[in-house]
């Protein structure tokens, strides 16, 4: 019994040339306990890369939301202040004449009050956006209205306090 | 240099109380991120969830250097602008004009710092790349500075510009 088994198990591993079907089943097994091998440590990136997974949150994938686009105009005012910053800066090294000369061409110019009064608006608002909502993050960062709904709330709030006094800033 | 020797030497500086402060309720508001967001991703608290080893969750990845002392100093500085900026747009002087040209710079330089790490990361643009950025920061940011300084002291300051422009009405 036990030599037909043999024999057409080497006929099945000839024919297969495998040492999957039957033959596995007549071997012993030895079974080994073994630790787990290690995970690489590699980093966040890394690992997600290597699992194909896309970079988050996905603009393309993920739909925009209140709370999202907030959070990236905050980093965009942000770099919009840093922009009149470094003019301010730069320029008073670099430019030819004084800040004061410009501005005072400006006032010859007489481009119009509604013209002024929109570029106020434009300038302004970066700074009222980026102070409303910073003292919003700055409060989350003491705990404060963290709550899905109190960001809702705080974000609404603060788009009336930033649009608010932007254009009473555009107007004086 | 004094930018760069102002901001390497910032993290050894205590802020103390204030600092602790920050540390304990930046705990607070993981403990308090989790709760809801348990409530509205159902999916989340399936019990797949407790596959994953608690300890991963404390695994702390920092992006670059030690992170713990800076953000404190960060955030003292962004609310001593709160005051700052309407003052020295008020009130003009010299004394609130240089304070808020090293806040606002100090101030800038942390954020792109920020920027610069999330979007120029080495694993996607090389080693070089972020290095030259970082590079280029230091350089915009003294540079700025030195330029406000001097306009502060020798032309009529942040403060006046601003209220000049907007005096301009017509
Ligand atoms: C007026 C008072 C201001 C307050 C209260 C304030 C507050 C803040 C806060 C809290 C953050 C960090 C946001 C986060 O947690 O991700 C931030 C980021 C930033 N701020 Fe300000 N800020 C102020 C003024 C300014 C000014 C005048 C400039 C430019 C000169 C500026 C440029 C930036 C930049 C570039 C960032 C980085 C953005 C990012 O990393 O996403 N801020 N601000």
């Amino acid at each position: 019994m036990s030599a037909i088994f043999r024999l057409a198990n080497r006929q099945t591993a000839l024919k297969f040339k495998t040492n999957f079907g039957l033959l596995s089943l007549v071997r012993p097994v030895t079974l080994k306990p073994q630790p787990a091998p290690k995970e690489e440590d590699l980093g966040h990136d890394a690992r997600n890369m290597k699992l194909g997974r896309p970079q988050s949150p996905h603009l393309t994938i993920y739909a925009p939301q209140m709370t999202s686009m907030l959070s990236i105009s905050h980093r965009a005012t942000g770099m919009i202040l840093t922009f009149y910053t470094i003019v301010l800066g730069t320029g008073a090294i670099i430019l030819p004449d004084s800040i004061e000369t410009y501005l005072n061409a400006l006032e010859e110019y007489h481009v119009g009050g509604v013209v002024l009064s929109v570029g106020k608006f434009i300038l302004a608002f970066p700074l009222t956006y980026h102070y409303w909502n910073g003292i919003r993050h700055l409060a989350w960062d003491i705990g404060l209205f963290l709550s899905l709904k109190e960001v809702y709330m705080t974000g609404f709030a603060m788009l009336g306090l930033a649009y608010g006094s932007a254009a009473v800033l555009s107007v004086i | 240099m004094a930018l760069a020797l102002i901001l390497r030497n910032a993290p050894k500086i205590q802020a103390g109380a204030f600092q602790q402060n920050l540390i304990k309720s930046s705990s607070i508001l993981m403990v308090r991120d989790l709760a809801p967001a348990h409530k509205q991703h159902s999916t989340l608290s399936k019990p797949s969830h407790s596959l994953i080893a608690p300890q991963k969750f404390s695994q702390v990845r920092l992006m670059s250097a030690d992170h713990s002392k800076l953000w404190p100093m960060e955030k003292a500085l962004s609310v001593s602008m709160i005051a700052l900026v309407p003052a020295a747009i008020a009130m003009p002087n010299i004394v609130f004009d240089n304070l808020l040209a090293v806040a606002s710079v100090i101030h800038f330089h942390w954020g792109l710092e920020a920027v610069v790490v999330d979007y120029a990361r080495p694993i996607v643009v090389g080693n070089i790349l972020p290095k030259l950025a970082l590079g280029l920061l230091y350089l915009i940011s003294a540079t700025t500075l030195g330029g406000l300084i001097y306009f502060n002291i020798n032309d009529i300051g942040i403060g006046k510009t601003i209220r000049k422009f907007w005096a301009i009405k017509e």
